[in-house]
């Protein structure tokens, strides 16, 4: 998967921009605040409609205009398609292939597109909230369907709240309904778990050898769930639903006594560990970042295995931050069969050869000279 | 203010109805300035009178004007099948249909905990007193199917099980006449958990 052009219009701090790329490396240089971090999350939005920076798409449109796009041309499977979307104050405009898509989730996943920037370190250091948001976001791009559960359980789980805390003012009270609304909740729940089981059984299976590779064989990345019931990654979909049971059942009291939801996929999260240490506790900065790169790696494995080609990969920033073997391990894995967009301050430190076929770029206050 | 007070009030009243926004608001009022005068009573005669001569049927629930409702005097229909709706448009569906010939019972909205509505607050204790006095062979569950729909139906399920009337819930799947590719993923796979043998 390739994107030969990118048009920008009122974006950020460019307010207009044409740009043709390589198809193998492209090496965005410039100052600090000159407008690359904006440059490859423009790209990142054009895949997912959505900044990774900010949840508020207003910040996308240079201060005084009234509206962003960007516009990108798009080369999957040997077919060449535009790609563009349009920010305003009534909202977002999504075309792909020049038709406007009323579902985003039709949008969504024309161009699939791997991020590494800086604060996917948080990946590994970060709260559990960012960990879950990285599996929900990756498998939802595989499925759908996931993404209904996840929002019908999340709808289910503030009614349940709601009640809960109705009934902590109200102990005595008729708990009917709070049964119907657990049973409504664990449907969901268990069905979301079931899924991420089985999207962790493919991290794994991509994240572990990439992971020795990278520490030159010494260390072994081991990647479990850690589920708020007892629950074990071999049980199908009866065995969860039944093991939520049980759980809620004894938890009822206690819920309705706090007035809130103590177990749920809301509450799980991802634990790594390196040579049986957990990485987040007891691993070095390196390791950490080790373990991250990993995971995007993985991710890109991931991506390639679903959907058939390679995404996209943005590496904005994170170059200079690795050694020099990871650094090279990470440009040799990528080289020829990923098209890959790296900013940096300078190439000076990076001494590759496949940086010496890139296409350079060079950004000064929002344009490129 | 622009409007003198008679229809600066008017504009205000067209404002309170669904769907209708200040400059709509303002296109009726004006609309209703050049209106012959007996339309406009006639007019306001009908709002009037759908309001007062209107009220819920002492037994389902459903809107007439007439107590107990047409359909709950009718002796011809089966008074053995229930039909629970959330709302007098959807008795108006079912009646289209010319399908269904038991009563209804219109429970007037969902429970939802986030919105303070819980069971007593729709019309769901006048449901369990008919199920008590009439014979009731079936109870059909027809709330609409989302989150507090289907949580209704569930609970109003849990509630009468033990009583022994038989309890069903409408399906979910795929629009008659449509074409499989258009649906989309959730009702779809939906309807493939309801399939059924032939």
């Amino acid at each position: 998967m390739h994107i030969h052009e990118l048009s920008l219009t009122n974006y950020r701090n460019y307010q207009t921009l044409h740009l043709n790329f390589d198809d193998k490396i492209n090496v965005i240089i410039g100052e600090n605040a000159q407008g690359k971090t904006n440059l490859m999350e423009s790209i990142y939005v054009l895949a997912f409609s959505k900044s990774h920076r900010t949840p508020r798409d207003k910040e996308l449109i240079h201060w005084d205009q009234e509206y962003a796009k960007i516009k990108g041309s798009v080369m999957k499977r040997n077919q060449k398609f535009p790609l563009e979307i349009q920010f305003s104050n009534k909202g977002k405009k999504a075309k792909l292939n020049h038709i406007e898509q009323k579902r985003l989730s039709d949008y969504i996943g024309a161009l699939n597109v791997v991020m590494f920037a800086p604060e996917d370190l948080n990946l590994v250091k970060g709260s559990p909230q960012i960990r879950r948001r990285f599996i929900d976001m990756e498998i939802g791009q595989i499925q759908p369907i996931y993404i209904y559960h996840l929002g019908q359980y999340q709808k289910v789980l503030k009614q349940r709240n709601y009640l809960l805390k109705n009934l902590q003012r109200n102990y005595q009270a008729d708990r009917t309904m709070l049964r119907v609304l657990t049973e409504q909740l664990i449907e969901h729940a268990a069905v979301i778990i079931e899924k991420r089981f089985i999207f962790l059984e493919l991290l794994r299976k991509w994240a572990g050898p990439i992971h020795q590779g990278i520490s030159r064989g010494i260390e072994q990345l081991k990647i479990t769930y850690n589920a708020s019931i007892d629950v074990s990654e071999a049980d199908n979909r009866e065995k969860i639903v039944n093991i939520y049971h049980d759980k809620f059942s004894k938890l009822e009291d206690r819920e309705v006594e706090r007035g809130n939801t103590l177990i749920g996929p809301h509450r799980d999260d991802l634990l790594f560990y390196v040579n049986e240490k957990d990485v987040q506790t007891y691993g070095s900065q390196g390791q950490q970042r080790t373990t991250a790169l990993s995971l995007k790696l993985a991710e890109i494995e991931l991506i390639k295995h679903e959907v058939g080609e390679y995404p996209i990969l943005l590496l904005d920033d994170v170059l200079s931050e690795l050694d020099d073997y990871r650094q090279s391990h990470l440009l040799h894995t990528i080289q020829g069969k990923i098209q890959t967009f790296v900013s940096t301050t300078s190439v000076d430190g990076i001494q590759h050869e496949t940086l010496d076929k890139a296409e350079l770029f060079r950004v000064e206050s929002g344009t490129i000279v | 203010m622009y409007y003198p007070e008679p229809i600066s009030k008017l504009i205000d009243s067209f404002t309170k109805l669904p769907g209708i926004g200040p400059k709509t608001a303002v296109r009726l009022a004006f609309f209703v300035l050049d209106m012959k005068e007996d339309d406009v009573l006639d007019f306001a005669k009908s709002l009037v009178n759908a309001k007062r001569e209107l009220t819920h049927c002492s037994i389902c629930g459903h809107i007439t004007d007439q107590d107990p409702c047409s359909i709950c005097q009718d002796e011809t229909r089966d008074k053995t099948y229930i039909c629970v709706v959330q709302d007098p448009k959807d008795v108006i569906a079912m009646e289209k249909m010319k399908e269904f010939g038991g009563k209804y019972h219109v429970l007037h909205g969902a429970i939802s905990p986030m919105d303070g509505i819980g069971p007593e607050d729709i019309n769901v204790p006048s449901l369990l007193n008919r199920l008590k006095d009439e014979e009731v062979k079936e109870l059909i569950l027809a709330t609409n199917p989302n989150i507090e729909g289907e949580a209704t139906a569930m609970y109003i399920s849990r509630l009468v099980k033990p009583s022994g009337v038989k309890i069903t819930r409408i399906a979910h799947g795929l629009p008659m006449g449509g074409d499989l590719e258009y649906a989309d993923e959730v009702t779809l796979s939906k309807a493939l958990e309801g399939r059924r043998e032939l």
